[in-house]
């Protein structure tokens, strides 16, 4: 196991068990390392349809976080969860792509690009989202409010909006890949 | 404006833990739903007389033994699948010697049966019966499979489906076998093979769209 490979595992797991600073970090690092994966191989999508598609890979990982045997090595199912991403990202935008796994190792295990494409407009996709699930998430996610404040904005509590938040991104992740 | 970094913020401020996938709890409750289907089918028409006798022939015990092995690799198959990259310990050319075997059985019967018995025992009624029953008994088990399978993430969702339709009609004609008083490998091998297959391709048809992340 390399140096990367156990750091991110560390990260994954103690994101796990609900270390929200160890699943930001986690994120942040492998977010570089899939826009170089994306940038690489889909210059024909353009620099704001490969974040896009860096963005559904994101989604993809985090709603199937749970699928990792944490027993077992991290990688390979980084670069499955990946790979089908973006293949799948690519075939939906009529953009063929071919990533032959040990190629795709490398690209994973290479240095990280410098991050040019980070603003990247996705808010298309909360503005799918009905009124208050957006309220919600732009609340809690990018304000920075607590629970306990959106949920006394909203009259909920706290375990209610910790729920419509998730259903939220749920409903987010399923319309990244189009299935809304 | 949302960046990705701005995505990553609501992510992770999903505290909501996921639920651990449990591959034992999927097999578990596929195969108490298949076992339940199967006791209930016998229940209600009975075992065939004196199986435990008919079962030292082989050609008869292939008729069971042979769809175990078929459900037994499927369903392991199929449920590896829904951890990404994970190490398979169950491949899918494995199916190939239980395939082997039927089709062997199949010729071996056809090269020794008279011409005139060879399908004596096809008829309407015996096909609809063993094609029903099994594809009938399957449906259950395969949408209850199919549909905790979407809690995984099958990076080849036709292939899981496909499987997870094998895996539950073999497992089921295995049950059926034991009613079927049809010993001739030439009619359980071409209709069990039938069923299984109309199953597998529902299973992946299915798989294409329920399985998709």
């Amino acid at each position: 196991m390399t140096n990367r490979e156990a750091e991110w595992s560390a990260l994954l797991r103690a994101a796990m068990e609900g270390d929200g600073r160890a699943y930001a970090r986690f994120l942040g690092l492998i977010t570089p390392v899939l826009r170089g994966i994306v940038r690489a191989r889909g210059y024909a999508l353009g620099s704001e349809g490969q974040e896009d598609v860096v963005q559904e890979v994101l989604m993809a990982i985090h709603t199937k976080r749970h699928t990792w045997d944490q027993s077992a090595a991290l990688l390979p199912w980084l670069y499955a969860v990946t790979r089908h991403k973006v293949v799948d990202a690519f075939r939906r935008r009529g953009t063929s792509v071919h990533l032959p796994i040990d190629d795709y190792a490398d690209v994973l295990e290479a240095e990280a690009v410098p991050d040019a494409l980070a603003a990247r407009d996705s808010a298309v996709l909360i503005s799918h989202l009905d009124a208050r699930s957006a309220a919600i998430v732009r609340a809690v996610s990018l304000d920075g409010q607590s629970t306990a404040e959106v949920g006394a904005r909203f009259d909920m509590s706290e375990g209610a909006v910790r729920v419509a938040l998730h259903r939220a991104i749920q409903r987010m992740a399923r319309l990244a890949k189009g299935m809304e | 404006m949302m960046k990705t970094e701005d995505l990553i913020s609501i992510l992770v401020a999903d505290e909501v833990p996921p639920e651990p996938l449990r591959l034992s709890r999927i097999a578990a409750v596929v195969l108490m739903i298949m076992a339940v289907a199967v006791t209930l089918f016998l229940w209600r028409f009975g075992i065939r007389d004196s199986v435990m006798q008919v079962m030292q022939r082989p050609v008869v015990a292939a008729k069971t033994l042979l769809p175990v092995a078929l459900c037994g690799i499927a369903l392991s198959f199929t449920l590896m699948q829904l951890r990404p990259g994970a190490v398979r310990a169950v491949r899918l050319r494995w199916l190939a010697l239980p395939l082997a075997v039927a089709a062997g059985l199949w010729l071996w019967a056809f090269s020794t049966l008279p011409a005139g018995v060879r399908f004596a025992e096809v008829s309407p009624f015996s096909l609809t019966e063993c094609l029903g029953m099994i594809s009938g008994l399957s449906l259950l088990p395969l949408g209850v499979l199919l549909l905790m399978m979407r809690q995984g993430a099958s990076v080849a969702p036709v292939r899981a489906g496909a499987m997870a339709g094998l895996g539950v009609a073999s497992g089921i004609t295995a049950g059926y076998s034991l009613f079927c008083v049809m010993d001739n490998p030439l009619f359980y091998v071409t209709w069990y093979g039938v069923a299984i297959a109309a199953i597998t391709a529902l299973g992946a048809l299915a798989g294409g769209t329920l399985l998709r992340w």
